[in-house]
């Protein structure tokens, strides 16, 4: 009842307007789409992803306990505050069954996508399979105002692990500015404003929309087979925006967490670790904001690449070439100055987790209420391994995901991480993966 | 003769089976030591084809797909100026262009558009629409005024939706396309009461098609047997092969009126766009496609060790060997392989610091001279000009051997280079501060201590070793941490000094050339050469060479040949 009230309550204001409600607009109003955003309404869970590049030294990240309470090595000492909402997984492979290991991207896509992909590497590539961000986005993200966010922070858009079937990625923000725009432009409605006025504007938008479906029919008649997909993605992504649209003819339901976020100065983009991490940050704040006022329920973080070209502002060699060509010092047994880049990419990641956490909603924080998986391509980039790829799972899905614990997979594919999350997050799957990678064993240990 | 035999010799045989040295990821191990024989010259001797005194005849194709091709960002932007006028802002980011089989523009015919990718072309389309329809340029945009401004004008609606439908589109909207972009303006214009509120929609809505923005083909039965591209598509194609935009009024009037079809009609109209001004642009895209000129984006250097390198230098030097190209290929009609080997460029004052080279002051900032490089200058052919020595994404602090072969040999020598294998500990190469490997020689010479590496940097390292005389931006230096660097090595089983002696070797060397045909038609169709098409890269071969070397003679036989045109049978969508 609650939204045929609101629906009437709409009409009248627009019927004093220039612009009388079409048809498209009451399909919207219709749906109760917005019964799970309304006040008193339980919490929504949020998924992300954050990727960081040319993976760890093994030794000094993977605990030597299993199980709850678990040691903290070296380089996983940035998390400890967070320790008891973080998941950490060991021995979960890329498992290639025959498919190429194809350097720094094999690893990526059997974590993201279920699947070692045939074609790719140095970091990019195709996989065959959608990446779990999109799989989860369809299921909880359809009605919110992005579907998902995509961020990278070195200054290359088209560092992203965010990928539909091909070669196609979903292109990340890089300069905080522009993501200010996208999310607090003139197109953002605060929840918590008390006056709501729908424009009229959205609904001729919508009505373009609209009609431009009416090319479909025609345009997969003339194309070849192999592009009927490529034809079907254009018309998913062109209703991905009428929803979007949708959302910005409703009132959105109050967010008590929302605060907006002003916007950034013109920052300095590039591949250098100060420039990147000044831009995590800035780029982690307003994509927090973004999910704490209800605009996405999902994002993708990519800290770098995957053969991370990522440098020390004094130094001309990137870490991925470090990997590769850094001797090991036999003192302390690994390579210095590319472990620097491992142990300062946890320390990264826990400021994220530190921004999550730091967002209060109901009897818990943001951090709760999400599932964050974090990755990296390989175990040692130096010799590109795949196996016991490092996985971290960050938060409680709202209380039902069993965080704190450090569990071992004894060689099972990584993509069982994958299949726990979508099973945890509501989405009626009950195996996933291809190939040597397919699985239908979720990780019992987490699921509350 | 002698010009045809020379195509087909030695290099042709890699060229030929270039793509079947690495059949996707398979075998890349493997890969290395096959195609390694094959590169060095070390494989079976290639036989030479028997020359025919018979004039040539067009060896018929199976014919590719109709393709689905996004437009370029430099396509779409052409698209708009020239369809609305230069004044018109394009707002908005593009999706990132993605490099297939050598190409972005094989890439554009796999890409989809990304629900982010799709936000701004809709944000684009509402902004182009609003200023074409502006109050101030009202006038200009309409060949016609409505009746009242307030009410929808049918006639009016129908003129201008049908003009710049056909140009965006390029082809005329169908009856069903018309009614709906009428319908939609109609109702905006009542909704707003404002015609011109209603254009502008309706405009918007041709603008975010798919119809607009990805090259649509259809095909049509071949009266000589067979499929073809249908005129539209076809003048499509010769357009953008031609001058990378959409086809232009006259050019789809020929396509409508069937004079596209007339015998000599494709060959007039070629001509046309070769003759005019804008041939220079099609080349220039061309060429920046070509050479992954698109990894200039956000390309950056060292500051410390290279003071030089500033953005603006990434522009001149891309800006130095586009010209240098199009100048030599198109204004001097040069033979193309003396790309190579010339000595004539183009020089401003900021890459005359780089070249050490006095640049009149009278140039100005901006302003470029020609240039032709002398004995002292070290310097002749494209791969000594900065826009090839600085184009490494991947290493900011030096320059690498490895990347500068791997680019000679993928996008010069249409020669694909297999990954580097997994699980292989790189350890044994040091690091530039090492003080016992003082040049990149040395430290590569490490890999051929691994046989797993052996293979693949044979192929890559000895070309891009000869490039070592200049540092990461394109300055020369005779020695790396003070050991003398040796530029010497083989190609095709040749002896070089240096690389000037190189790029003689690569001007002849039917690699070279034939690689410019592969990669012009693969361009021209959006997708790579298929099998039945080896036959026909032959024949444009030996064409090129009778052409000796020319390239718009080149652009010419792909634009008017039935290859180009050609629709494979099974490739038609199937009509359920």
């Amino acid at each position: 009842m609650a939204d045929l009230t609101r629906r009437r309550a709409l009409k009248g204001m627009l019927a004093g307007s220039a612009v009388t409600v079409g048809l498209p607009l009451l399909d919207y109003f219709l749906d109760g789409n917005g019964e799970a955003m309304a006040a008193g309404a339980p919490i929504p869970t949020r998924f992300g992803t954050w990727f960081w590049g040319c993976g760890i030294n093994q030794a000094r990240w993977i605990p030597d306990k299993i199980g709850t309470d678990y040691d903290l090595k070296a380089e996983l000492v940035p998390i400890g505050p967070y320790k008891d909402k973080v998941t950490v997984l060991s021995g979960f492979n890329c498992i290639l069954g025959g498919r190429p290991n194809l350097p720094h991207w094999s690893g990526v896509m059997a974590t993201f996508a279920g699947a070692a992909p045939l074609r790719g590497g140095m970091g990019s590539g195709s996989t065959d399979y959608p990446t779990i961000d999109t799989l989860v986005a369809d299921s909880i993200g359809a009605n919110s105002r992005f579907r998902s966010l995509e961020i990278a922070c070195t200054g290359n858009p088209g560092v992203s692990y965010s990928m539909r079937a091909g070669a196609t990625v979903n292109p990340s923000e890089v300069d905080p500015v522009n993501l200010y725009k996208r999310i607090f432009g003139p197109e953002f409605k605060d929840p918590n404003a008390a006056e709501f006025k729908p424009d009229p504007a959205i609904m001729l938008r919508q009505s373009v929309l609209s009609s431009i479906k009416d090319d479909r029919d025609a345009l997969m008649k003339t194309v070849g087979a192999s592009d009927r997909a490529r034809v079907d993605q254009y018309f998913t992504s062109l209703r991905q925006m009428e929803q979007q649209l949708g959302q910005m003819l409703e009132k959105p339901a109050p967010a008590e967490a929302c605060l907006v976020a002003k916007e950034p100065g013109k920052p300095e983009l590039g591949p250098t670790w100060e420039i990147a991490v000044k831009n995590h940050d800035l780029l982690a704040d307003l994509a927090v904001m973004a999910l704490a006022c209800n605009q996405t329920r999902v994002f993708n973080i990519a800290l770098s690449n995957a053969a991370s070209n990522l440098r020390r502002s004094d130094s001309p060699i990137a870490f991925h070439e470090l990997t590769h060509e850094e001797p090991i010092d036999e003192k302390v047994g690994y390579q210095p100055k590319s472990t620097f880049f491992m142990e300062k990419s946890m320390e990264t990641f826990a400021t994220l987790l530190k921004k999550m956490d730091a967002v209060k909603e109901g009897n818990g924080t943001l951090l709760d209420h999400s599932l964050v998986l974090a990755t990296s391509e390989s175990n040692y980039a130096k010799i590109h391994t795949i196996d016991s790829l490092p996985i971290m799972v960050a938060g409680k899905a709202g209380g039902k995901w069993k965080s704190g614990q450090h569990l071992v997979g004894k060689g099972d594919p990584s993509s069982r991480v994958g299949l726990t999350i979508q099973q945890v997050l509501g989405l009626s799957v009950d195996s996933w993966g291809s190939g040597a990678m397919q699985t239908s064993r979720p990780i019992s240990e987490v699921i509350a | 003769m002698v010009l045809r035999r020379l195509a087909l010799s030695a290099g042709a045989r890699p060229n030929r089976l270039g793509r079947g040295w690495i059949s996707g990821a398979a075998g890349v191990v493997l890969a290395g030591g096959i195609a390694a024989g094959a590169l060095l010259g070390t494989g079976p001797a290639p036989t030479a084809y028997a020359a025919t005194d018979a004039a040539p005849v067009e060896p018929a194709t199976g014919g590719g797909p109709l393709s689905f091709r996004r437009l370029s960002e430099s396509q779409y932007k052409r698209s708009i100026e020239d369809i609305f006028g230069a004044t018109i802002k394009v707002p908005g980011r593009f999706d990132p262009p993605v490099r297939e089989g050598g190409l972005l523009a094989i890439g554009e015919s796999k890409v989809a558009v990304s629900a982010s990718g799709f936000e701004q072309y809709e944000l684009r389309a509402r902004e182009i629409s609003a200023q074409v329809l502006a109050e101030d340029r009202r006038k200009t945009s309409l060949s016609c005024a409505p009746r009242a401004p307030t009410s929808f004008d049918k006639p009016c609606a129908t003129t201008f939706l049908g003009h710049y439908g056909r140009l965006l589109f390029r082809r005329p909207l169908s009856a069903q396309e018309m009614a709906t972009a009428i319908g939609l303006a109609g109702e905006a214009t009542v909704k707003s009461q404002n015609f011109y509120k209603g254009l502008e929609i309706g405009l918007a809505r041709l603008l975010a098609s798919p119809n607009f923005i990805f090259r649509v083909e259809r095909s049509e039965r071949d009266p000589a047997g067979g499929q073809r591209l249908d005129a539209y598509s076809l003048a499509t194609r010769i357009s953008f092969l031609l001058w990378n935009a959409a086809p232009d009024a006259e050019l789809l009037d020929a396509a409508a009126s069937g004079a596209l079809r007339q015998p000599g009609g494709v060959e007039r109209q070629v001509d046309r766009l070769i003759a005019s001004p804008r041939f220079t642009q099609g080349v220039r895209a061309f060429f920046a496609d070509m050479f992954a000129y698109d990894q200039f984006d956000g390309l950056s250097k060292d500051q410390a060790i290279y003071p030089k390198f500033t953005s603006q230098m990434a522009k001149d030097a891309q800006e130095q060997a586009l010209r240098t190209t199009v100048e030599h290929l198109v204004t001097n009609k040069g033979d193309y392989r003396e790309l190579f080997t010339t000595r004539n460029t183009f020089i401003n004052r900021n890459l005359g610091s780089l070249y050490k080279v006095p640049v009149d002051e009278a140039a100005g900032l901006d302003g470029w001279v020609p240039y032709t490089f002398g004995p002292q200058d070290g310097r002749s052919g494209i791969l000594t000009l900065a826009g090839f020595l600085m184009l490494d994404p991947t290493h900011e602090g030096r320059s690498s051997p490895t990347i500068r072969g791997k680019a000679v040999r993928e996008l010069l020598l249409c020669q694909p280079v297999p990954l580097p294998p997994p699980n292989v500990d790189f350890s044994a190469v040091q690091n530039t501060a090492d003080q016992v490997h003082k040049t990149a020689r040395d430290r590569l010479m490490v890999h051929q201590q691994n046989p797993v590496c052996a293979g693949c940097h044979a192929i890559t390292d000895p070309i891009g070793l000869a490039m070592e005389n200049f540092d990461a931006v394109g300055d020369f230096r005779t020695h790396e941490n003070g050991a003398l660097i040796d530029a010497s090595g083989t190609f095709e089983g040749k002896a070089y000094k240096d690389v000037i002696s190189l790029q003689t070797l690569l001007r002849d060397s039917a690699s070279t050339s034939n690689c410019a045909v592969q990669r012009a038609y693969e361009y021209g169709v959006g997708r790579p050469l298929t099998n039945g098409e080896q036959p026909w890269l032959e024949f444009a071969a030996m064409g090129f060479a009778e052409d000796r070397y020319q390239f718009p003679a080149l652009m010419r036989r792909i634009a008017t040949s039935k290859a180009f045109q050609a629709v494979g049978a099974d490739r038609i969508a199937s009509r359920e």
